[in-house]
């Protein structure tokens, strides 16, 4: 439509609607020009727009993107990982040392660090932290952190060292300390219940970030306030001092095209969770795509082998052979979406090429359900011994377009004779059916972590779980990649997990899967830590 | 007032039928809010620690303890905690309730004025196309489903002529839209019906001998036919109030805004009983009380019915 019949019907529209209304509201203006970027500018308050509500800012529970925007801005961490060499750096730790078997760390602290509300975070409230997120605490509901594994206790050792020990190796532990998950917090934050952590307490928590939350509504939105005293950014940033920004205005914004709109109209200055389908229009508008990787498990399909259906290697092998990852990309993402070569994405730690191993061989996927006694039936779809090869997979809500690619890939294995049911289910449906491999046999999930621990997360049965598996082999192959001391070994771990889960054939790989942010051209130095959450201590705003 | 009593009286049985079947149907559902929060793979809670929040929650007793549990705290204003939120369901509805009355609210004002206008207009514009193309109008209306003409509304009015913002709009600004947006869809029905029902009542004998003794036919509008026909009006508009909350569920949504209709979207997607369960009583509460002003009302517009009800 033109824009000049845009107008005109508009022009309609207005005079309907009680224009009176709507008279003396100014309107906004277009968007300042991207320009070069100068020097930085101290000031001003940025919008940016959320796609869902926080639900917990505890911080072992902040792997959800809106819980994780916030803890990333509210605490420091011990450490930073840089989030292109994903090296370790020190950040509220000055120094650190780590026994030969990785069961004991110490941490130096620098000793000018304080929590919003002005307390010291000196040696005990870092003790206090880890005993948290390493323990749990039952009582108050609080739960173990995903990333800390065999915590056994912490020591005071001064002021400003501590020491942590462990019951086995755990080498993921230096990483546990950068990420959100480990953000320091207050030892009376500490002390609230886990219900006290969620929805109306955001004003309460008490962190030791560059950002505080100063108001909050309810489901709305909330605002950050930039602390005045924060001079404790990781040493190896640039930037020292205060946030750039005075503030944010986060808004829970659930609807896309409202939220593309306002990014594109200027009410918004940067939004998260761009679609694939909008990437092109927010940069044809001259706005910048903010696309980080996660650097986990890839978005990927589990082949629950605890089903009967499943349980033949050569039906697992032709299902994976018998998906194309590139269409799916093809047709639906873009190239921020890279296809998957491995069930790591390239981009995490311990990564190894198996993409020899996973290609697209529709011919080879026919041969192996022939060899496997799977005859192709009166409806196209195999059948052995009066069962047809049926396989039932639910929407993946916290996934960017799952239903669009699952109903993509169920074509594509329609063709090799499988059929692959796309439900969509409630919420409670959902988290009651996707523990039963009978009624999930086919399981959509990614993680993001940059560590090799994340390939144990996904897959261990103390952990997430996702084949619903009870192969000892496997779990003991994950327990070597979060146990090995030594980097190069644990990534030679991290490789043997791949080659089994590849030789196995217990994953479908897709694509590594980015977070999708838009911005302003006005807006400078927006970044993302290591696994892709927003971060706006170097940011600024160039308008007004 | 024996009258008053007993409505009252069966305005409670409906409130206790409202409660004990969401009750039910919130029960038969497949998992619960515990499961989907704490279930998920991510925590990697033990079945022991599931276990014990499920008892912190007072969910693991039988159902026909937790129904008298639950109606109990109701009665003296303790509708428990949101499983999702971990915030007391009194303070959720307590933040989201305002919001949702002054949207609902000025919503239904301006449905009232649209739906006058439209009806007196379509009876006394000049030009029977244009008096056709009056009547018209509510059947489009109608017709357009809320979240649609939401987006549709701050597609032109905010983001392509900038008259408006959806974000960072002060709070009359931010009315604007939501309040056309809820309002559009429920002027039309009462449009119709008044509109109908100006008509019928156009066509009655006592409008005949007073247009034979000479009135204006601006005055037996307004002064003889309008008290007639708004009868049927407010009746469907004591039903419409059923359409307000469920347009405020979209509006909320679509429009970022809090209020009880965000809320009720949210505690359904989570399954979120204890959220649920006040809302629906609240929205039952609403309705037993607009039907019951409706019901009060009649008799002083229409005095036919205040010495019928007396005759009973």
């Amino acid at each position: 439509m033109s824009t000049k019949h845009t107008r005109l019907i508009a022009a309609g529209a207005a005079a309907l609607a009680a224009v009176g209304l709507l008279a003396g509201c100014a309107g906004q203006g277009a968007a300042g020009s991207a320009g070069a970027a100068g020097e930085p500018v101290e000031g001003g308050t940025l919008t940016y727009l959320e796609h869902q509500p926080y639900t917990t800012l505890y911080p072992p529970q902040a792997g959800f993107y809106p819980n994780g925007g916030l803890v990333n801005n509210l605490t420091a961490r011990l450490t930073w990982q840089d989030p292109e060499t994903l090296e370790i750096q020190p950040w509220v730790a000055t120094d650190w040392a780590v026994n030969a078997d990785a069961t004991e760390y110490t941490f130096d602290l620098r000793d000018d660090v304080t929590f919003s509300d002005g307390t010291p975070l000196d040696a005990a409230a870092v003790a206090e932290n880890f005993d948290t997120y390493g323990l749990g605490d039952e009582e108050l509901g609080l739960t173990v952190s995903e990333a800390i594994n065999n915590y056994a206790s912490s020591e005071v050792v001064d002021d400003d060292t501590v020491t942590f020990r462990f019951s086995a190796p755990a080498p993921g532990f230096l990483q546990a300390t950068s990420t959100i998950n480990s953000g320091l917090v207050s030892p009376d934050t500490l002390d609230r219940k886990l219900e006290d952590w969620g929805a109306g307490s955001a004003t309460e928590i008490i962190g030791s970030g560059p950002f505080t939350i100063t108001e909050e509504e309810i489901g709305t939105s909330l605002h950050l306030a930039a602390r005045e005293d924060y001079d404790w950014a990781p040493a190896s940033f640039e930037h020292q001092g205060r946030a750039y920004l005075d503030g944010i205005d986060l808004v829970v914004t659930p609807e896309d095209s409202v939220r593309i709109g306002s990014l594109l109209a200027g009410q918004a200055d940067v939004i998260r969770y761009v679609q694939a389908f909008d990437e092109q229009q927010v940069a044809d508008a001259g706005f910048e795509i903010v696309a980080a990787p996660t650097r986990g498990v890839n978005n990927s399909l589990g082949l629950r082998f605890t089903n009967p259906l499943l349980s033949d290697l050569r039906v697992r092998q032709a299902l994976v052979h018998g998906v194309d990852a590139q269409e799916v990309v093809d047709t639906i993402f873009t190239a921020n979406y890279p296809v998957a070569t491995s069930e790591l994405a390239a981009t995490a730690a311990g990564y190894t090429d198996e993409s020899a191993k996973l290609a697209y061989d529709p011919e080879q996927s026919e041969q192996l359900l022939d060899e496997a006694g799977w005859k192709v039936g009166d409806d196209g779809i195999r059948e052995k011994g009066g069962e047809r090869l049926s396989l039932t997979v639910y929407e993946a809500k916290p996934q960017p377009l799952s239903k669009q690619t699952l109903e993509l890939v169920s074509q594509q294995l329609a063709k090799i004779g499988v059929e692959l049911n796309v439900k969509a289910a409630d919420a409670g449906s959902y988290a009651e059916d996707i523990l039963d491999p009978l009624k999930t046999p086919v399981y959509h999930s990614m993680v993001g972590r940059a560590d090799n621990d994340v390939i144990k997360s996904q897959y261990h049965t103390q952990n997430r779980n996702t084949l619903l598996s009870d192969d000892a082999k496997l779990d003991e192959l994950l327990e070597s990649v979060a146990s090995e001391p030594d980097p190069a070994k644990r990534d030679e771990a991290s490789a043997a997990v791949q080659d089994y889960l590849t030789e196995q054939a217990y994953v479908i790989p897709l694509f590594e899967e980015p977070q999708v942010y838009g911005a302003a051209p006005y807006v400078h130095g927006f970044t993302t830590e290591a696994v892709a959450r927003p971060q706006f201590y170097d940011t600024w705003v160039e308008k007004q | 007032m024996p009258y008053l009593a007993r409505r009252t009286g069966q305005a409670l049985i409906v409130l206790a039928i409202a409660f004990t079947a969401t009750f039910v149907l919130l029960q038969a559902l497949p998992g619960d809010a515990i499961l989907i929060k704490f279930e998920s793979p991510e925590l990697g809670l033990s079945p022991e620690q599931i276990a014990d929040i499920r008892a912190s929650y007072g969910a693991d007793v039988p159902a026909w303890q937790q129904f008298l549990h639950t109606i109990s705290g109701f009665v003296v204003g303790d509708f428990g905690y949101s499983v999702q939120y971990g915030t007391p369901v009194h303070e959720l509805i307590g933040t989201a309730l305002p919001e949702t009355l002054v949207l609902a609210g000025l919503g239904f004002v301006v449905a009232v004025v649209l739906a006058v206008a439209l009806a007196f207009l379509s009876t006394l514009a000049p030009f029977g196309w244009l008096r056709q193309g009056l009547r018209a109008l509510p059947g489009v209306f109608v017709s357009v489903p809320v979240f649609w003409l939401g987006i549709v509304l701050i597609q032109v009015f905010s983001f392509q002529l900038r008259l408006v913002p959806v974000i960072g709009a002060d709070p009359v600004q931010g009315l604007i839209l939501p309040v056309l947006t809820l309002a559009v869809p429920i002027s039309a029905p009462l449009a119709q019906i008044l509109a109908r029902s100006i008509d019928e009542v156009q066509l009655s004998p006592f409008v005949a001998v007073v247009r034979a003794k000479g009135a204006s036919p601006a005055r037996v509008l307004w002064r003889d036919v309008a008290r007639n026909a708004t009868l049927p009006a407010i009746t469907i508009a004591g039903v419409l109030i059923g359409e307000l909350i469920g347009g405020a569920v979209v509006t909320e949504t679509v429009f970022g805004r809090a209020g009880i209709g965000r809320l009720t979207e949210q505690a359904v997607a989570n399954q979120d009983v204890a959220v649920l369960q006040a809302i629906v009583v609240l929205a039952a509460l609403v309705f037993v009380v607009v039907n019951l002003a409706v019901d009060l009302v009649y008799p002083v517009l229409d005095p036919r019915l205040k010495r019928k009800a007396v005759a009973a």
